[in-house]
């Protein structure tokens, strides 16, 4: 096959930022190239500056071996197929499709003949006399085609061109751009970001990020051997895990040996670990390669997903002391009032305000005929920079007054070195009926002992995926109970046909050539 | 595109000299003095003194002031109504209610304003309507009355079109919401409509008094020949006693004063907004 | 008190349309007054229109109106749309300091303008008279027609253009055959306002004209001083030709649509 573009170190910037940082990429000759990437990696620039649309910064752009860098779009023997298709509205859908061969003052028999030829081929043919306006998203879809390939280009551009149509159309369009571009045999360009569509219909995939390119590849080795995790996490959904490679052909992830295929790496190297959710297998738990609990099945029309747990996540116990105390009543004023006791850090204490501590010792005041709340006037307490317990009392202009302890303590919390998170709790006060009256008690037990998890790699937030209690919220006595919050552990997600059931536990099968070990550094 | 580029540079070259340069010598004019050549420009600011200075020209600022501040206010008491009851209608109705009132702005200004002349006159068709039951005749024409009532004519309609812009743009499903959580009418009404509205309001204000403020042939036509704002004493100023210098600075006064005007209605209208979402 | 709440929201309606069309209908009743008087009907005729159209400042008056708006509105309108085009592809930076450029005959106080033209114009030495308000008329009208062109630029799919160029087109090409045809709603309402404001415009007229080159607006200001019954026959003219063009470019639309419906529904009929 014959080289067709080729791209030569491309640079583009925009208002100071490197969109495209040096790319160099050949494109043959009846080539479905696609280029795959999430959106701002650049895909589109690099496709506007082969149509003429941008010019590159750096870099040349090759087309037969001739330099186009500078050539206008309307001397290119490129057309393009336009994100949301850029008809021109003031046209019937034939104009539509005659413009280019009328701009070239092709003989009006000959513009008929190959504009009916065009809208046979894309199914149109009784629509010539249609406004564009009054078409549907296929149709529209359909006429852009035509009207970029009536001019016979030698490649055909393709910005998006599905991304407005909705699913069961798209899958349809998929397969017909297939068909149309092995019927006129040209090299299609297609640009998306959604990678099953690049999947389905391309000969080659070029996958961007950043700006830079991740992989160049045909669909089964972009699938199988992703260069990188990025690729991997991009190219449908994956289970990678951190690992060490010991050596050629042994990798080490959970603590565990494994024989794989890959060479070629350091020893003790890390790596990220990739295996596919098809390529797992559930076992019974003696078999398994790796144990743990079905945390999760979902039904996906063909097959299961189930989530394996093999290693819970960091967690902290805290205690809730529940009482049976019952609000303040003021018979003279018709209030109510209540207040819980609360644990405070010491570090806390510098931030501490009025707002602070209602909030905290959810202070509540309210009308005993018609329930509506009553605003807190005054909040009394004194408190010093040290450790020990502190009376609040809360009242309203009526004069309702309730009181509360305030103990503050040693900051309560533990920290898990293995999974490199934190994750942070206190004890808390409250009463048998705030319970049962919660509406999102998972969420209320996370606000009432502030709890929070974040990584110690980068302090950034980690979520606090499940809340463990074991007393019955419709018949909760007065007592201290233990709550506990978890973070999330090592999870597999599995493609299966059986249904397995929540809570059983397993064991993980796979064989050593599914494993896919790629280098921590995201290059190829 | 960055082909049509290019057409742009004409009209820049264009608006330079045609716009930008004018509004330049308003401003060498007014910080020179007359008989001196404006090429050999020497720095004064005796015409801004001699405007301020003089309480004639202080009288004639002040009331054009009232003036503009009382046909503003007269305006948007007026106009809100109007621009609440279109935007309630539906439909044809609509349409043709914001048609009557668009249609006189596109009849020239001097001709409606002179239409009133006759309106007013001691013999015309108010007093002798008031002659049939007893009254009057009331001196209407070449007083404050008529000055004021020529200018609520003139620019009322652009008040009106202003507000019921914003109050049409303003999405239904907000006053739903509030019905919804309890507001009645007239509540939603102080919470959501007028804020909502504010922008429109404050669009309007500004097109009405920034004409009202700087008008000279309302009051001279209603207001008689010794009825003199400042709008006036620029007419003179360059029309007849031929001193640009002192009129030009007397203009730039004006600016000032209409831009100052129109930077407190935003900042009342910023600080409205930001009461309105809380 | 619901009804009464409607009677009265259309009273105060009715008043204030009233109030509006008051001082429009007593000039067009007293123009074909036979007397001199402004407040007294004596009697039909046509004397004050016939006095009209024998008065030469009067027809000079209209002639230079009509000549003057003409031409400042197929100038701007043209000037306009190639400045907008040029700068809705301009960088932000100079697209936003044109706009404020722009802003300033749109908010300054007309008068500022008028002498700030009228101090230009001498300086240069150009005699006052039709030259002086031609191009004073067409400095005020661009602004206008770039205010209605632009909206419709901003919401033309950005890749309109390229498309044209993508299929062979040049930029000239791709201009005439598919912005323009795109934007003409835009640039015909410019152009109409730009024709009203150039017809109605006294202000800047009055400050750079000279040489006995009046229009509509002046001769109505220097005439108003004496009871003139003419000058409501000439306003009626005034008012005819603007409701006249008010009628045409709200109605034929409607009508087009019309008949564009028909045709739809002629076509679906035909296609099943």
């Amino acid at each position: 096959m014959k080289k067709l573009i080729q791209f030569k170190n491309i640079v583009k910037e925009f208002d100071g930022q490197l969109v495209l940082r040096g790319i160099n990429l050949d494109i043959y000759e009846n080539e479905f190239v696609t280029l795959l990437g999430p959106s701002g990696c650049g895909k589109t620039t690099l496709l506007r500056i082969l149509g003429g649309f941008l010019t590159a910064d750096e870099g040349q752009v090759l087309f037969d071996n001739e330099d186009i860098t500078q050539l206008p779009p309307y001397k290119r023997e490129i057309n393009t197929v336009f994100q949301k298709y850029a008809l021109f509205p003031h046209m019937n859908v034939y104009d539509n499709v005659a413009f280019g061969l009328k701009i070239k003052k092709e003989p009006k028999d000959v513009i008929e003949q190959k504009v009916k030829r065009m809208l046979k081929l894309v199914g149109l043919e009784e629509y010539g006399k249609r406004q564009v306006t009054e078409m549907s998203g296929g149709q529209q879809q359909r006429v852009a085609i035509a009207r970029a390939l009536v001019n016979e280009p030698m490649v055909l551009l393709l910005d998006e061109p599905l991304g407005a149509l909705d699913l069961k159309l798209r899958k349809e369009m998929q397969h017909e751009l297939k068909k149309i571009q092995q019927e006129v045999g040209i090299t299609f360009i297609f640009v998306t970001h959604d990678q099953e569509e690049a999947l389905t219909m391309s000969d080659k995939i070029v996958v961007l990020k950043d700006g830079e390119i991740q992989q160049i590849g045909s669909p089964t080795d972009i699938y199988n051997e992703p260069a990188n995790e990025f690729v991997a996490r991009f190219i449908g959904e994956s289970n990678i895990i951190d690992g060490i490679m010991v050596q050629d052909k042994e990798v080490v992830f959970e603590d565990k040996h494994f024989a794989c295929l890959d060479v070629g790496f350091a020893p003790n190297e890390k790596v990220d670990v990739v295996i596919r959710p098809e390529d797992l297998d559930i076992v019974p738990r003696e078999q398994g390669k790796l144990k743990g609990v079905v945390k999760s099945v979902l039904f996906k029309g063909v097959h299961y997903e189930t989530i394996v747990e093999t290693r819970s996540g960091t967690s902290i116990t805290v205690t809730m002391h529940v009482s049976e105390a019952k609000p303040v009543v003021n018979t003279e004023a018709k209030e109510y009032m209540s207040a819980n006791d609360f644990y405070l850090d010491l570090e806390d204490i510098a931030e501490l305000n009025d707002a602070e501590i209602i909030a905290r010792a959810d202070a509540q005041a309210w009308d005993s005929e018609t329930e509506d709340w009553i605003s807190i006037h005054k909040v009394e307490y004194q408190i010093e920079p040290k450790t020990g317990t502190y009376p609040v009392t809360f009242s309203t202009k009526a004069g309702t007054m309730v009181s509360a302890n305030m103990f503050v303590r040693e900051a309560n919390r533990i920290a898990s070195k293995e999974y490199e998170e934190e994750i942070f709790a206190v004890n808390f006060f409250k009463k048998v009926d705030e319970i049962q009256e919660s509406m999102a008690l998972d969420t209320d037990l996370k606000t009432w002992a502030n709890a929070s998890a974040w990584s110690l790699e980068d302090d950034s937030a980690v979520e606090i995926t499940d809340v463990v209690y074991d007393f019955d919220v419709e018949n909760l006595t007065p007592g201290d109970y233990q709550v506990t919050f978890k973070t999330e552990g090592y999870e597999y997600m599995i493609d299966t046909t059986d249904k397995h059931e929540v809570g059983e536990e397993v064991g993980l099968m796979f064989m050593p050539e599914d494993i896919h070990i790629m280098s921590k550094k995201g290059s190829y | 595109m960055k082909q049509f580029r290019n057409m742009a540079y004409p009209y820049i070259v264009w608006s330079v000299i045609m716009i930008v340069l004018p509004m330049l010598m308003i401003l060498m004019y007014a910080f020179t003095q007359k008989g001196n050549d404006v090429l050999t420009f020497r720095f004064t600011i005796e015409n801004f003194l001699k405007f301020f200075s003089d309480p004639i020209f202080l009288d004639v600022l002040r009331r054009s002031l009232w003036v503009a501040l009382l046909t503003t206010v007269l305006c948007l008491l007026l106009g809100y109504p109007i621009a609440y009851i279109i935007s309630q209608t539906s439909g044809r109705k609509k349409i043709l209610l914001v048609m009557l009132i668009t249609i006189p702005m596109w009849i020239n200004m001097l001709v409606r304003t002179y239409a009133w002349v006759g309106i007013l006159q001691d013999k015309g068709l108010i007093n002798t309507l008031l002659g049939y039951i007893g009254i009057g005749p009331l001196p209407l024409i070449y007083t404050d009355f008529a000055v004021v009532l020529g200018m609520v004519y003139n620019f009322i309609p652009f008040m009106i079109l202003q507000i019921y812009t914003s109050l049409s743009k303003m999405d239904k499903s907000y006053l739903e919401a509030a019905s919804d959580l309890g507001a009645n009418k007239v509540e939603s009404f102080i919470k959501i409509t007028l804020p909502l509205s504010l922008p429109g309001v404050i669009s309007g204000i500004t097109l009405v008094f920034l004409p009202a403020v700087s008008s000279f042939f309302i009051p001279k036509m209603l207001g008689g020949g010794q009825y003199v704002l400042i709008g006036n004493v620029i007419e003179s100023q360059f029309l007849t006693s031929g001193n640009w210098n002192f009129g030009s600075a007397i203009s730039l006064i004006m600016a000032i004063i209409i831009m100052i005007s129109m930077y407190i209605t935003k900042k009342v209208d910023k600080t409205g907004q930001k009461e309105g979402g809380r | 008190m619901k009804q009464s709440k409607k009677i009265l929201s259309k009273l105060y309606m009715a008043l204030v349309l009233a109030f509006f069309y008051l001082p429009i209908l007593y000039t067009v009743v007293f123009s074909f007054n036979s007397g001199r008087s402004l407040t007294r009907f004596d009697g039909f005729s046509l004397r004050w229109y016939e006095k009209m159209f024998n008065d030469s400042s009067m027809m000079s008056a209209i002639f230079y109106t009509i000549a003057i708006a003409v031409l400042a509105t197929i100038i701007s309108t043209i000037v306009g749309t190639i400045a907008a085009i040029g700068l809705s592809n301009s960088k932000k930076v100079v697209r936003g300091i044109m706009e404020q450029v722009n802003n300033l005959p749109i908010m300054n106080p007309e008068i500022v303008t008028a002498i700030g033209l009228l101090m230009f114009f001498s300086m240069l030495g150009i005699r006052k008279g039709f030259t002086t308000m031609l191009l004073a008329h067409v400095m005020f009208c661009i602004p206008y027609v770039m205010l209605s062109v632009m909206p419709k630029l901003r919401s033309l799919d950005p890749n309109l253009a390229d498309a044209a160029l993508d299929l062979g087109a040049t930029p000239w090409q791709a201009l005439v055959k598919v912005i323009v045809p795109q934007i003409m709603p835009g640039i015909i309402s410019g152009a109409l306002i730009a024709f009203t404001m150039s017809f109605d415009d006294f202000i800047i007229s009055y400050f750079v004209t000279g040489n006995g080159v009046n229009n509509i607006s002046i001769l109505v200001y220097t005439m108003s001083k004496r009871v003139n019954p003419s000058i409501n026959a000439l306003s009626t003219l005034i008012i005819l030709m603007i409701t006249i063009i008010l009628v045409v470019v709200n109605v034929v639309p409607i009508i087009k649509e019309q008949r564009e419906k028909k045709k739809k529904r002629a076509q679906l009929q035909e296609e099943a």
